[in-house]
């Protein structure tokens, strides 16, 4: 049997809990500055974050209302009720001895993630999404026998988003990883900064030749969408191999190595966690009113889905609208331009596309230019006072200055001659010059049309309209 | 309720990183067992249709604004609390990695 028949025999089972931080300004229980991207370490700390005996948490309500956005995110509502627990584990990067999170009554509870992989729409189940809080942060110098903790990051407010297991291939497991990105940008739920840790994966990968899923094992802290799809890749693989050898699959926590493409064994069985689940005492629960979630809901800005049907309304579709979504100030601009008509939106669309590397990564793309600009710009090519290329020029120049840009086209002596007149005068010199070539288009041989139309471009110092001249030279020629 | 055994009274040591000596096993396996079985009579209360309880101050939604506090402790005096410093951060055994 090929490899290929033995793949098939067995059915893959993947689910992913995903760490969203929150965007707030400060953390989930205490007052310290949540920014820690620049900050020297132990600075964005205090007696809560520190874990300090009698030091008392209080709930951030940005991290609330966030949470609420990310369910109407998910395609579904927040709870009513949720409330706070402690999870028990001694680890140096968590003071408190606990992490408070949401065990029984989560925020969010359902809710699922549409994705599309080879063209066929797939629903990915939400299971929950509950608020808590990050640990610190370790490093490990090299050569030494001890770790260095810094707090700034304990206490950050994350939403943890946990998957059904219903994804069962890599594709669609990198897949729902990048819709869920799209989403929490979109929803401004999040940063979604991946190269900051914004948004970590923990994938969860089972595989078996019966109904009843296989024994999983879960690679921990995946910050790619390649990472995901390869480390479901290299786990689908060895749990296979394992099987048909024979062997069990252990139930574990993995890591992955980026540079091998491998994941590694992380906690052995023995040490599986007792977490000691607890409701914490100092947190009273959270009630949300009906009218605080329509509120909310009412303020919802576009979500990905939003920009794909008005982009598809205008003829932009696959591939073309996932890259303009992948850079959200670009999409929003092309969904204003709309409303000027979808010719401009188009147009403004490619204009503004950027190539998109496939990792998103470091600071956001600054595109600052009023879209009325952009139209008018539009409009000067439709009305063929600019061509394709002058049009480009006369963009960069405006992304830079702000000017108006018939002022700039104007100041290039980019606008097109359009005026019948003055152009025949052109293209009978042109055809005097080239008496060859005007009479091989003569003789039907088309190509040399286009040397003549260069000809007239050249002559009239790149202004001529070149459909105008085409459309002359055959006049003037008679055919 | 039956005597803890050696290994329950291990794995509660573990869970709570405490080291205990073979005596204190012995010695915590009885007095554990016998808190429990004090608190054990709970379970002869009749509980039907309550909800569990775990707040009493009838306190929700208690919830602050987004914005930075300054609860006036510096760093230096929080890490003046911890055993080892180096750097301004906290120094402890070695984890993975």
């Amino acid at each position: 049997m090929s490899n290929e028949d033995i793949r098939n025999q067995y059915t893959v089972a993947i689910g992913i809990e995903c760490h969203v931080q929150l965007k707030t300004k400060t953390k989930l229980f205490s007052g310290a500055n949540n920014d820690a991207r620049a900050a020297a370490p132990n600075t964005l700390v205090n007696h809560i974050d520190f874990g300090l005996p009698g030091a008392l948490p209080v709930l951030n309500e940005k991290a609330v209302e966030l949470a609420t956005k990310a369910a109407f995110a998910l395609d579904t509502k927040p709870q009513l009720f949720s409330k706070f627990d402690r999870k028990h584990y001694f680890y140096p990067d968590l003071p408190m001895g606990y992490q408070i999170t949401q065990f029984d009554e989560p925020i969010v509870l359902g809710g699922h993630v549409d994705i599309i992989v080879d063209g066929e729409k797939r629903r990915i189940g939400i299971t929950r999404a509950h608020l808590e809080a990050d640990a610190g942060k370790s490093t490990h110098p090299v050569g030494s026998d001890y770790s260095l903790v810094d707090l700034n990051r304990a206490g950050t407010p994350l939403l943890e988003i946990v998957s059904e297991p219903d994804m069962h291939s890599s594709a669609e497991a990198k897949a729902y990883a990048h819709e869920l990105y799209l989403r929490m940008r979109y929803a401004d739920v999040s940063d979604a900064n991946l190269y900051y840790g914004n948004m970590r994966f923990d994938v969860n990968v089972s595989v078996s030749k019966t109904d009843e899923l296989g024994t999983r094992t879960e690679t921990k802290n995946l910050n790619s969408f390649k990472s995901v799809e390869k480390s479901v890749e290299y786990e689908v693989a060895r749990q296979i191999e394992l099987l048909e050898k024979g062997q069990p699959i252990i139930q574990e926590t993995r890591g992955w190595d980026d540079a091998k493409l491998k994941t590694f064994s992380q906690r052995s069985k023995e040490d599986a966690h007792d977490y000691r689940y607890m409701p914490d005492p100092d947190l009273p629960p959270v009630t949300l009113e009906e009218s605080y979630i329509r509120e909310i809901e009412k303020s919802m800005p576009d979500l990905p889905d939003d920009y794909r049907k008005a982009f598809d309304g205008i003829g932009l579709t696959g591939a073309v609208s996932e890259d303009i979504l992948a850079t959200p100030v670009i999409a929003k601009m092309v969904m204003r331009a709309i409303s000027f008509g979808a010719e401009h939106a188009k147009r403004i669309a490619f204009w503004l596309m950027q190539p998109q590397s496939e990792e998103p990564e470091g600071e956001d793309v600054v595109v600052d230019v009023d879209v009325e600009k952009l139209v008018a710009l539009s409009e000067m090519v439709g009305e063929n006072k600019l061509s394709s290329t002058a049009a480009k020029e006369v963009l960069s120049d405006m992304l830079k200055s702000g000017e108006d840009p018939e002022k700039i086209a104007e100041s290039k002596n980019l606008i097109q001659v359009s005026d019948e007149g003055a152009m025949a005068e052109i293209v009978t010199q042109v055809l005097a010059d080239n008496a060859k070539a005007a009479e091989d288009v003569k003789n039907g041989e088309m190509k040399a049309i286009g040397f003549l139309v260069g000809q007239v471009m050249k002559a009239s110092q790149g202004k001529a309209n070149p459909a105008l001249a085409t459309q002359l030279i055959k006049k003037q020629l008679g055919i | 309720m039956a005597k803890l055994s050696r290994d329950d009274v291990l794995k509660l040591a573990r869970l709570a990183r405490i080291d205990l000596t073979e005596q204190e096993v012995e010695t915590y396996a009885n007095e554990l067992s016998e808190i429990l079985q004090y608190v054990e009579q709970l379970s002869t209360v009749d509980v039907e249709g309550l909800k569990p309880t775990n707040q009493v101050t009838g306190l929700k939604n208690v919830m602050r604004k987004d914005e930075v506090i300054d609860y006036g402790y510096a760093p230096e005096k929080l890490l003046e609390n911890a055993p080892s410093v180096e750097k301004s951060q906290l120094k402890v055994k070695r984890m993975i990695g």
